[in-house]
């Protein structure tokens, strides 16, 4: 069965503490995505994403504290904006938008984050792999 | 004689005709003219203009758009209810990009004929809100002034104690409206001592008198007006004076109902503030309309300036 | 080529049940990027520790990447054990592969593959990480503390009790704010100058303290630590180095005007001191009703004066302090009477607020503590209070609790009690709040002991009615409307910022909320600090508050100020951001997306700068940063690209 490979950038404050929380509480999720921790998820670059695109990621996941809650003020509100326009981008390109999640997730919150990622790989299960044309040239 | 554009209202030509009469005498005898609209409709007061519809713009836009389009900058009413909706539809097209463009886009569409405005789609030039819109007491103190008055008025109303009674809709809301402030209004009774009468304070000047519920629970109306009128006589007052035609239609007509209801409430006479105006302008008891009252007025009156002009007459 | 030890944990089973430790080192050591690979069952056990101090000096080792629990543990751990056997504590980096892998997965084959996966990404990331030191910036010990109420008295005492100098600069020309009008504070009732006017003597006396007061911010520079602040201090036009504060100007002045201590409810001079326990107790020349301002005759004080004190021709003096903290302390006022227009708009004479009230209630107030009313000084029988007059009214006035009403409304009506034996107190409110110490107690003792009658719901207007006040008003639970014909009504007008302080705040460069109350930098862990650094907040200005809550925060705020100064220079993390001159073209998108203001424009050099003890390191204007000029230090974006590259795997 395909499994999806997934890219998680997740901000230290709330996602981060929310999936240390989900392995604190030993619940079981699917391991098809990889953490990557940032002080804060609007460190998280388009290009960043773009990236593991085109580097074999059939998904990624942009995870920040929720609004009003961020660590540093206004940063998710700053995510959610560039995520917004990046969407708009990716259709273009013929990358579902869909393979693109953000979500809010706080520290308290270990059961959403395993949640988050079951369903979000069973998605892109369905989906398939990404096929990118730009990827069969250049790998 | 000055000229000023006025729009009656079908209340004021219906069922109230006689308050619009001493109006227009009055404005006579203080050098000015209430030159009637050549074409008018309904001011869309009924319902109020509300934040989300479009069509309660309609009516009245159109109307003061055929004001601007006639070369007129003001627009005097005698209607708090007329005031009401047309002052708020002018503050609406004004202040929101988006209703002067919807309601502009559907009176380009569908223009009325007028024989003296152009009518195409081509001349229709936007309505951007720039017709002054004023009640008649507003006119009377901002562009004729009060002290004007005190120094025209002929008839002397010393002898007169009159209780003001605002209603809601001439000074609601109070950030559209801007007449007078809300809560401690003093139009009206700047207006009466500038006529030389007295004015009674008391606490339900400004408190609701039932507005529509006279046609669908008269019952609650009356309770109220009967709280309005008593209060109002327990302070001494000759008459109530009012600026709108349904408070004078709850306070005056239905006081049958209220006697009934509340049989110890005292009978006192409504005076429209027109009505006031014409006295102190020396207008021809004729020309007052007190023969349309529920409580007649007259008695109250004569006991207090004696014997009016005309009076015999009747 | 960087040498690179990893060091995989078994966390006993916690690890090692689902995740084969002895495959990842395998396969960690077919990367050629790594030099050295082990496991070790306890890495976070002192011979854990142990063995990667030898290995680094052994295997003379660059960097290592701790593949253990999450960073939030053991991070400094192993950055520390690094750091004891030489290495730059930045060169060592955790992978988390138990709270994020093997604790959450079931499928052994998988969960090895995704620990393998998890460790390279950090060794990509480590590969390029660079030797750091924590950034130093020097702390100038002395605080500044602005408003001398009891939030800015508490701060100013902590801090100078505490062995540092303080700055107090307060508007007003005495300190006290609105604690001194008090009568007697609630629910001890014990007397509120009593207990005040020890701690105002107190701060005019310290030798550490320097007392501004007539003075107001003007302008403030500089970041924390070192902060460089413009005062202005207004001429009293009185040398207060040469009054002796007898008062003798004070009785000879013409000039009658509402004093603002009293409320209003009687007068005072053009010269004056605003209460006889001020601190200074020197006096002010109020230039707007002074008789010499306005017709350039009188002179009285002058010709009164024995020590010749009086300077009609002082001017406004602008002085500069250095000080490395700011405590912002700036209080309240209240919704004036004016505003409320169905509660007579100020209009009614017999309708005071709860200031106002205070004063009549004191002792030293202009009735000398007995109650009586403003028209005509009779001792009122019936009394209405009302709460929430302009709170909790989102639609026309403030949507939020005042918080103090409550308890203060009752406390007024009891004193009120006390002193008018046959008179009757009403209060109507929308919810007693009684969330404190001994006060719902105190509410119930006024309820149920000192019969004052409590009425649930708003009042709808209030008005005149011969030498009465009448109050319209709704009992809800008995669902009927109530006429009250009062001899006095008494309004807890809502609490509001100070003016000034949204003025004030754009100078100080922080942050006000919706409603003009000062911001905290988080809610509920960091309620006393503003999110600039360097900014504490005490007092009222943050929101409504009572007096202990006020201390304690001033306190906390003075702790955090001590804090501060217990180093001579802060050491700040160095995973900032930073700008590469070379690469910026200047277009400034980084300062306006900064939430800190650590973003400057270089007018010179013409390229957006970062000030390094204001940078937080986010990273949002790293990723705002079109030309990539702005990286974060170890954190860059071709780290970031490498481990994604890596976190994907080789297939």
């Amino acid at each position: 069965m395909f499994e999806p490979k997934i890219v998680c950038f997740v901000c230290k404050w709330c996602t981060s503490a929310g999936a240390d929380l989900a392995g604190t509480s030993r619940l079981k999720y699917s391991p098809n995505g990889i953490n990557l921790r940032f002080m804060c998820s609007s460190r998280v670059d388009p290009e960043h994403i773009m990236w593991a695109f085109r580097q074999g990621a059939d998904g990624v996941l942009v995870g920040g504290c929720h609004p009003g809650d961020c660590h540093y003020q206004d940063g998710n509100y700053r995510t959610q904006t560039r995520m917004a326009l990046l969407r708009r981008v990716l259709d273009q390109l013929g990358i579902e938008s869909s393979r693109l999640r953000l979500e809010w997730i706080s520290a308290a919150e270990g059961k959403k984050f395993a949640e988050v990622m079951d369903n979000f790989s069973e998605e892109l299960r369905k989906k398939g792999p990404l096929s990118l044309a730009s990827k069969e040239m250049t790998v | 004689m000055t000229r000023v554009a006025y729009y009656p209202g079908c209340a004021l030509k219906e069922r109230s005709a006689h308050l619009e009469r001493p109006a227009l005498g009055a404005a006579e005898k203080l050098g000015f003219e209430l030159d009637e609209l050549d074409s008018w409709t309904c001011c869309g007061a009924v319902p109020p203009p509300s934040e989300e519809r479009i069509m309660n713009l309609v009516a009245p836009i159109r109307i003061l758009k055929d004001v601007r389009d006639t070369g007129d900058e003001v627009l005097v009413t005698i209607c708090d209810f007329c005031y009401n909706s047309l002052k708020r539809a002018n503050h609406r097209v004004s202040t929101s990009d988006l209703d002067r463009k919807r309601v502009n886009a559907f009176l380009r569409e569908n223009q009325p004929k007028r024989d003296y405005l152009p009518s195409t789609e081509e001349d229709y030039r936007d309505y951007l809100g720039e017709v002054q819109v004023m009640h008649l007491l507003e006119y009377l103190r901002d562009v004729v002034g009060f002290e004007e008055i005190a120094q025209s008025r002929s008839t002397e109303l010393s002898g007169l104690r009159l209780a003001p009674y605002y209603g809601c809709v001439m000074l609601r809301p109070e950030d559209e409206i801007g007449l007078d402030s809300v809560e401690n209004p003093t139009i009206i009774e700047d207006f009466l001592v500038a006529l030389g009468a007295e004015t009674v304070a008391y606490p339900y000047r400004t408190v609701c008198c039932g507005s529509y519920l006279s046609v669908s629970f008269p019952e609650s109306s009356a309770r109220l007006c009967s709280n309005i009128i008593s209060s109002a006589a327990e302070k001494g007052a000759d008459a109530i004076v009012v600026s709108c035609p349904l408070c004078f239609y709850n306070l005056d007509s239905r006081q049958k109902m209220i006697s009934e209801l509340y049989p110890g409430t005292k009978s006192i006479p409504i005076l429209y503030f027109t009505q006031v105006l014409g006295m102190a302008m020396d207008l021809d008891i004729s020309d007052l309309g007190f023969d349309k009252h529920y409580v007649d007025p007259e008695p109250v009156v004569e006991k207090a300036l004696g014997s009016l002009k005309g009076g015999g007459s009747r | 080529m960087k040498r690179i030890g990893v060091f995989v944990c078994h966390c006993g089973i916690n690890i090692a049940n689902t995740v084969d430790v002895d495959r990842v080192v395998e396969e960690l050591r077919k990367d050629p990027r790594i030099t050295h690979a082990q496991s070790y069952i306890y890495m976070c056990s002192d011979p854990g520790q142990e063995l990667v101090r030898d290995t680094i000096k052994n295997e003379k080792l660059d960097a290592v990447v701790v593949a253990a629990c999450s960073p939030s543990l053991h991070e400094l751990t192993f950055r520390q054990a690094s750091a004891e056997a030489g290495l730059n504590p930045y060169q060592c980096e955790i992978a988390n592969i138990r709270e994020q892998c093997s604790w959450v997965h079931e499928d052994r084959e998988r969960a090895t593959a995704k620990a393998v996966k998890i460790i390279k990404s950090i060794v990509a990331k480590t590969y390029l990480n660079e030797s750091l030191e924590p950034i130093r910036v020097p702390i100038n010990r002395r605080a500044m503390v602005i408003g001398g109420g009891i939030a800015g008295i508490q701060a100013s005492l902590d801090i100078a009790n505490s062995g540092y100098e303080v700055v107090l600069v307060e508007r007003e020309p005495s300190i006290g704010g609105h604690m001194a009008q008090l009568s007697e504070t609630f629910p001890t009732l014990d007397c509120s100058q009593c207990i005040l006017t020890p701690k105002m003597v107190e701060v005019g006396k310290h030798p550490r303290i320097k007392l501004m007061t007539y003075s107001e911010v003007e302008e403030v520079s500089g970041y924390v630590g070192n902060f460089t602040v413009k005062i202005r201090r207004k001429a009293p036009s009185v040398d207060w180095a040469t009054c002796t504060g007898c008062g003798e100007c004070m009785e000879k002045c013409p000039v009658k005007v509402p004093s603002e201590f009293n409320r209003g409810l009687d007068d005072r001079g053009a010269i004056y001191v605003p209460f006889p326990q001020a601190v200074p107790n020197k006096p002010v020349i109020d230039r707007d009703n002074c008789v010499y301002y306005r017709t350039g005759k009188c002179k009285l004080c002058e010709s009164t004066c024995e020590v010749g004190s009086i300077r009609f021709d002082q001017e406004d003096e602008i002085v500069e302090e250095e000080v490395g903290a700011i405590v912002v302390a700036t209080g309240y006022e209240t919704l004036p009477l004016q505003r409320i227009a169905e509660y007579g708009g100020g209009e009614v004479p017999d309708v005071i607020d709860g200031l106002a009230f205070e004063r009549l209630l004191s002792a030293s107030g202009p009735t000398v503590g007995e109650v009586r009313r403003p028209s005509d000084g009779k001792v009122p029988k019936e009394v209405v209070f009302v709460q929430c007059a302009g709170s909790r009214d989102p639609e026309r006035y403030q949507p939020y609790c005042s918080r103090i009403c409550c308890m203060y409304t009752t406390k007024h009506a009891m004193l009120y009690k006390h002193r008018v034996h046959d008179g009757q107190p009403y209060i109507f409110y929308i919810d007693v709040r009684t969330g404190g110490k001994g006060y719902e107690e105190f509410y119930h003792r006024a309820e149920e002991e000192e019969g004052v009658v409590y009425l649930k719901g708003k009042v709808a207007s209030i008005f005149r009615d011969g030498d009465q006040t009448v109050v319209w008003g709704t009992d809800s639970l008995a669902g009927r409307n109530v006429e009250i014909r009062a001899d006095l009504v008494v309004l807890a007008t809502a609490v509001v910022p100070g003016t000034g302080v949204q003025d004030l705040a754009k100078k100080l460069k922080i942050q006000t909320g919706e409603n003009g109350f000062l911001n905290e930098a988080h809610p509920k862990l960091r309620p006393v600090e503003s999110i600039t650094a360097g900014f504490y907040l005490a007092g009222c200005g943050q929101s409504p508050r009572d007096i202990p809550d006020t201390v304690a925060q001033a306190s906390g705020a003075a702790s955090k100020v001590t804090a501060l100064f217990s180093k001579d220079e802060m050491e700040q993390d160095p995973m900032i951001a930073a700008v590469d001159e070379d690469v910026c073209g200047g277009c400034r998108v980084c300062i306006s997306v900064c939430p800190y203001d650590a973003r400057e424009y270089d007018e010179e050099e013409e390229i957006a700068v970062v000030n390094e003890a204001l940078c937080e390191g986010c990273g949002a204007c790293v990723a705002a940063c079109p030309c990539g000029a702005t990286q974060q230090s170890n954190l860059t974006d071709r780290q970031i690209l490498e481990m994604i590259t890596a976190s994907l795997g080789e297939e």
